[in-house]
């Protein structure tokens, strides 16, 4: 069985800083493996194991990108496929997905595409569902358990109060979600063997097609965010912190 | 002139919000509002919008791959200028779907909507919700909107006009439907939280939390490990950057550390407490007022507190 696992890598956020102006200080911000893909590479690697095959980690990104794809190649990837984009030709969501589609029609016989509930950058959640549009293939979001049997993959989702039990024919794209799994921590063995595998770089204008979607979007601006809180503590015992916290609430009338 | 701009949510809750983002948008385009409904005309839905009411040989709300395909089937036959979706995992997928078979771009999940030279305009929360990403998109798009970014109005919605669709089976299909964990219903507009964290123990402690909620008379969310991990609440009841944007009057959290995942989502709220043994915890740098010391002595004697008046 053939699994292509889509990683994105994603700046770590609780690191960034912000320029004097409240713009993010991107160049050298330390990146890894956005937080959920994790999750995704383990439930690839777990259904390999189970069904035999390859994992194959799908990445679009900057030269940046190749610690998060040794990241994923560590928990137990097969091959990787880099598609290079540097920041300034970085697409939109809908340009990303076209272009993992179109390198995973490359990869040739995927029976599986898995990728997460979002990256933990942007966290929108559109890639996996885009990318199954444009290969035109069924896809299965938020799942919280897995499992195929070569034919057909049968997943648990989450949704709106209910839990169903979704069933799509191979090939068939998922989105996993963080309770599907407990991402493995690799070795230090599999870190190094991981770091001498082969990784195929694609630069992402052999990808695009006269179809490409030029949908005009672009992010026009990135700044901090400030809040201000009054931030007042109250002390005392238990009972007098809980009288003066009770009295300030009336006092600003939302109770 | 612009197509209409189409506003669409599965959820009751939400409808009638993203009916009154769609107005907004609307009026800044000199176009047409529309309200699309699926299926039948959801009794949340209060706007002075047009409803378009689109039925398929199957329920096409049963699956986000049919809800995608009702709404592709309409805007194709009609075309649009926007489509606006309310913010739910289900309406995220589809909104993704609509986008990718239309080739039009997809502004994400964000606030503020607004129209610059011709291109629809919306601000979302990036890296965790530290910073604000600007992003643009020419006409036609897709925009996700987020819950309390608008006010539903108060109108009652004219007769529907309904339009057929025929849209094939799903690739996906649902072979069991089993009830799950309930999340909170409408915790998105509620007015009072009071949100649990891995501070508590044990799922029977939440008592604790449901006695302070009903004493406010609050709404009881959680932070994401309550849900996801350790499966105690259900999943629409998880607050934050990938749970529920809330915004009330009102938001106590307890024995949550204040993680930039789980403050995404309650920095609308007016006033934010936290009650937390860690000093340090970065919650009490975002709250309004704060108590330091064991949620089990601190709760159960604020509830008295406020139950004395
Ligand atoms: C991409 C991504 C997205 C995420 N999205 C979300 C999201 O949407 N929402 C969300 O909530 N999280 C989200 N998370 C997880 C988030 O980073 C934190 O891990 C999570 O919010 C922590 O939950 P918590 O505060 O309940 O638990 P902890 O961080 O474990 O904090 C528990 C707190 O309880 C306090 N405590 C313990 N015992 C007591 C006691 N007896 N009395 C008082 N206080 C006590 C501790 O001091 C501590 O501060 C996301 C993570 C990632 C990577």
């Amino acid at each position: 069985m053939n699994i292509v696992v889509l990683v994105k890598s994603a700046v770590d956020e609780a690191e960034l800083k912000a320029d004097q102006s409240g713009h993010p200080v991107l160049k050298g911000a330390a990146t890894k493996m956005s937080a959920f893909d994790m999750n995704g590479v383990e439930e690839a690697v777990k259904l390999k194991e189970k069904n035999g095959g390859t994992v194959i980690v799908l990445t679009l990104g900057g030269p940046e990108a190749k610690k998060a794809i040794k990241e994923a190649m560590a928990m137990g990837g097969t091959k990787a496929v880099h598609v290079l984009a540097e920041a300034a030709d970085a697409p939109d969501s809908l340009g990303t997905a076209y272009c993992l589609a179109q390198a995973i029609k490359r990869i040739g016989a995927v029976d599986l595409v898995v990728s997460s509930e979002g990256a933990s950058d942007t966290y929108q959640g559109e890639v996996g569902a885009m990318v199954a549009e444009f290969l035109d293939l069924p896809f299965i979001a938020y799942a919280k358990k897995v499992e195929t049997d070569g034919v057909k993959v049968r997943c648990e989702q989450g949704l709106r109060g209910t839990v169903r039990v979704l069933e799509a024919r191979l090939p068939a794209v998922v989105s996993v979600v963080s309770e599907a799994n407990v991402p493995r921590y690799p070795t230090l063995l599999q870190v190094m063997v991981a770091g001498k595998k082969a990784i195929e770089d694609v630069p992402i204008a052999s990808l695009k097609g006269p179809d490409y979607p030029d949908t005009g979007t672009v992010v026009v601006d990135v700044s901090v965010q400030s809040a201000s809180r009054k931030r007042v503590i109250f002390d005392g015992t238990p009972e007098e912190a809980a009288r003066k916290l009770a009295g300030a609430l009336k006092q600003e009338g939302v109770l | 002139m612009t197509g209409a701009v189409l506003s669409y949510s599965e959820s009751p809750d939400l409808a009638g919000e993203v009916a009154a983002a769609g107005q907004e948008v609307a009026k800044m385009l000199g176009a047409e509002a529309v309200s699309l409904e699926l299926d039948e005309v959801s009794p949340g839905l209060l706007t002075a919008n047009k409803v378009v009411l689109v039925k398929g040989e199957l329920p096409l709300e049963a699956i986000a791959d049919s809800a995608a395909a009702g709404i592709l089937e309409l805007v194709k036959a009609r075309g649009f200028g926007a489509l606006l979706i309310a913010e739910t995992r289900f309406g995220t997928i589809v909104a993704a779907k609509v986008a990718a078979r239309l080739r039009v771009g997809s502004l994400g999940k964000g606030k503020k909507l607004r129209v610059d030279e011709g291109r629809l305009v919306i601000e979302r929360d990036v890296y965790g919700g530290r910073f604000t990403a600007t992003v643009a998109s020419r006409l036609p798009c897709v925009a996700v909107v987020q819950a309390g970014a608008y006010e539903a109005a108060d109108a009652s919605p004219g007769p529907a006009e309904s339009v057929a669709v025929t849209v094939g089976e799903p690739k996906v299909a649902i072979t069991q439907t089993k009830q799950g964990q309930q999340g909170e219903a409408g915790i998105k507009s509620a007015l009072k939280i009071v949100s649990a964290g891995r501070g508590f123990a044990r799922k029977e402690d939440l008592v604790i939390a449901q006695d302070l909620a009903s004493a406010l008379g609050a709404s009881l969310g959680c932070s994401r490990p309550l849900s996801s991990d350790l499966g105690w609440m259900g999943e629409e009841a998880h607050i934050g950057l990938t749970g529920a944007y809330v915004h009330p009057q009102l938001y106590v959290a307890i024995g949550i550390s204040g993680q930039l995942q789980h403050v995404a989502g309650i920095k609308d709220s007016k006033v934010i407490v936290a009650i937390n043994k860690d000093a340090h915890a970065p919650i009490f740098q975002v709250a309004d007022y704060g108590i330091v010391g064991d949620l089990y002595e601190v709760v159960p004697a604020l509830t008295k507190a406020l139950k004395q008046g």
